[in-house]
């Protein structure tokens, strides 16, 4: 498998604080990784160093082959970065930034007019064109920032929480357009702390605390990880007897039984894909009316992951 | 070096300093209000230097280039904690490239402002020359680089703090234009004065450049001193600016 990012030991320190602690991921390519993390858990220092904006403390990466430190051109050529607040630009106008932008890939005229007009159709941009940066909305700032990665695909799209101030329309255009750009071969990292978003476009999860990145897995490994996640409603024709509750008691994966009322029992397991043949099993001969399963969110997730971490710190 | 990428940025970074024409008007306003009121009732209390409404005039172009520079050094840091910087920081250019296209603008945005003030000043004198006008847009490009590299320098080292950076340039702006022959000449200081301005470049340049507009040359300083003070100015900048670009340039999180 090869790896479009992987990091050494990278580190960024401001003063005595470690925004970026040592850390080592690797990143597959032409996969959508989505960091998820609190404010200020290094998640965006982490973007800024891999395209070369900020230079590390210590450690390095090797962003598509090149060093961070060493061929900081060479990795900008590949890489693309939508940044969190799109600021600095108050009287250009869209269709100025996006040209601009594919200029600097080196997309030149007639070809990037007509890249230009595509993208701000895409994005919805188009009736706003000729209004400058600073008259934008925040969503339409936000877009605009996303949209200059589709002016000339980057090899690494970097997305720090893209849908942040977008409306929901706007974010479901914004997560399908990343889709897209996925499926046109690039390898893309969004840095989020929306859960919702994370569970819309990862093929993985990195979750990020305190500047080090706490554990990284595919959404279904990540729920399956949570013990006594998975949570089994059954309900039986019948009052539960205490043998019924001693049986299920003893099935492997089992956290938790909470007795709803006398014919509903609600238990927490552990991978119920793999608990629930085996309750069928040992219930035989016991009516069960019926049977819903909840898997936790990626909610839950975070909050077990990230939460016991930050109260020990 | 990725010229394409390079004039693309100046093209981008030119549009914005003209976005608005009226503070390009409002500066050429204010140079002919200066010269023509302030300037005429000065020169007629100064009786010791020859021509001193075109001395001053002359001072006042000098002043302008001092002006921008601090523009272009303000507005780096500006761009750092805007967050324009870091996005200029991701684009496939090189530090030293960057530094170089701001030193660019720096240079064009300052002579169409110096353009009809130095135009105005050779031809009321009537000292314009193909010669005197071209010598002078050469004195002035030259001075600006000068400047606008220690300016751009400057904000390097202090752009993470726009109150420091602020607190340095003003600091800098009232010795080096205080202690320069921009309004008076050499010859008019006392000694401790003079030895302070002969170690301050920009006096080399106001005088290099009322060589270059033909004024009378008794009050100024020598002209191939004034070149070599100047050139070293320069080149000195661009190479301590592209070193600082190179090696300490990084995004600053935008407040």
């Amino acid at each position: 498998m090869s790896f479009a990012v992987e990091t050494y030991d990278l580190t960024k320190r401001y003063g005595n604080f470690r925004a970026l602690d040592r850390l080592n991921i690797k990143i597959e390519t032409s996969r959508i990784r989505v960091l998820l993390g609190p404010n200020g858990s290094g998640k965006t220092t982490f973007l800024h160093l891999i395209s070369t904006v900020l230079r590390p403390s210590e450690g390095t990466a090797s962003v598509l082959g090149y060093d961070i430190v060493r061929q900081q051109l060479q990795v900008r050529r590949l890489v693309a970065i939508a940044f969190q607040d799109p600021r600095g630009f108050w009287r250009h106008k869209p269709k100025h930034i996006l040209s601009f932008h594919a200029s600097m890939y080196g997309v030149r005229e007639p070809e990037r007019s007509k890249i230009v007009e595509r993208t701000l159709k895409e994005f919805e941009l188009w009736d706003s064109k000729d209004k400058k940066f600073m008259d934008l909305s925040g969503g339409q700032a936000k877009r605009l920032e996303v949209a200059k990665l589709f002016v000339s695909p980057p090899r690494l799209a970097l997305l720090d929480e893209p849908t942040a101030m977008v409306d929901l329309d706007g974010k479901r255009l914004v997560w399908d357009k990343i889709k897209e750009l996925s499926e046109r071969g690039s390898t893309i990292i969004v840095a989020t702390n929306e859960v919702r978003e994370a569970e819309y476009l990862a093929d993985k999860i990195t979750i990020f605390s305190s500047g080090k990145d706490v554990v990284t897995d595919t959404l279904s490994n990540l729920k399956d990880s949570v013990r006594g996640g998975d949570v089994v409603d059954l309900e039986f024709a019948e009052p539960a007897t205490s043998f019924v509750v001693e049986i299920i008691r003893t099935i492997p994966g089992t956290v938790g039984i909470i007795e709803v009322d006398p014919r509903h029992l609600r238990v927490s397991v552990t991978r119920s894909e793999d608990w629930l043949p085996i309750a069928v099993k040992h219930l035989q001969g016991v009516r069960i009316q019926s049977i819903h399963i909840t898997e936790p969110s990626l909610d839950d997730i975070f909050m077990t992951i990230v939460k016991p971490r930050k109260s020990v710190a | 070096m990725n010229t394409y990428q390079i004039s693309s940025l100046l093209m981008f970074d030119l549009r914005e300093a003209f976005n608005s024409l009226l503070w390009v008007g409002y500066s050429w306003i204010y140079f002919l209000f200066q010269f023509f009121v302030y300037g005429s009732i000065i020169s007629t209390l100064v009786v010791t230097v020859h021509n001193y409404f075109f001395y001053y005039g002359t001072g006042l172009v000098v002043l302008s280039t001092f002006n921008i520079a601090s523009w272009s050094g303000r507005r780096f840091v500006e761009g750092a904690h805007e967050g324009r910087l870091r996005y200029i920081l991701s684009l496939p250019i090189g530090r030293g490239e960057f530094f170089m296209e701001q030193l660019a603008l720096g240079v064009i945005v300052n002579l169409i402002r110096t353009l009809p003030p130095v135009l105005i000043v050779l031809l009321l004198s009537g000292l314009f020359t193909p010669f005197s006008f071209v010598s002078t847009l050469a004195v002035i490009t030259l001075l600006a680089i000068g400047i606008m590299g220690l300016m751009v320098s400057l904000s390097v080292i202090a752009f993470k703090s726009f109150d420091i950076y602020s607190a340095i340039v003003a600091a800098l702006s009232a010795l080096l234009i205080r202690f320069s022959t921009i309004s008076y000449p050499i010859s008019s200081m006392n000694e401790l004065y003079a030895r302070a301005t002969l170690s301050n470049p920009i006096a080399y340049g106001a005088d290099l450049l009322r060589r270059a507009i033909g004024l009378d040359n008794s009050l100024l300083l020598n002209a191939s001193m004034a070149t070599s003070v100047l050139v070293a100015l320069a080149v000195g900048t661009i190479f301590l600016g592209i070193f600082f670009a190179t090696k300490f340039v990084e995004g600053v999180k935008s407040s």
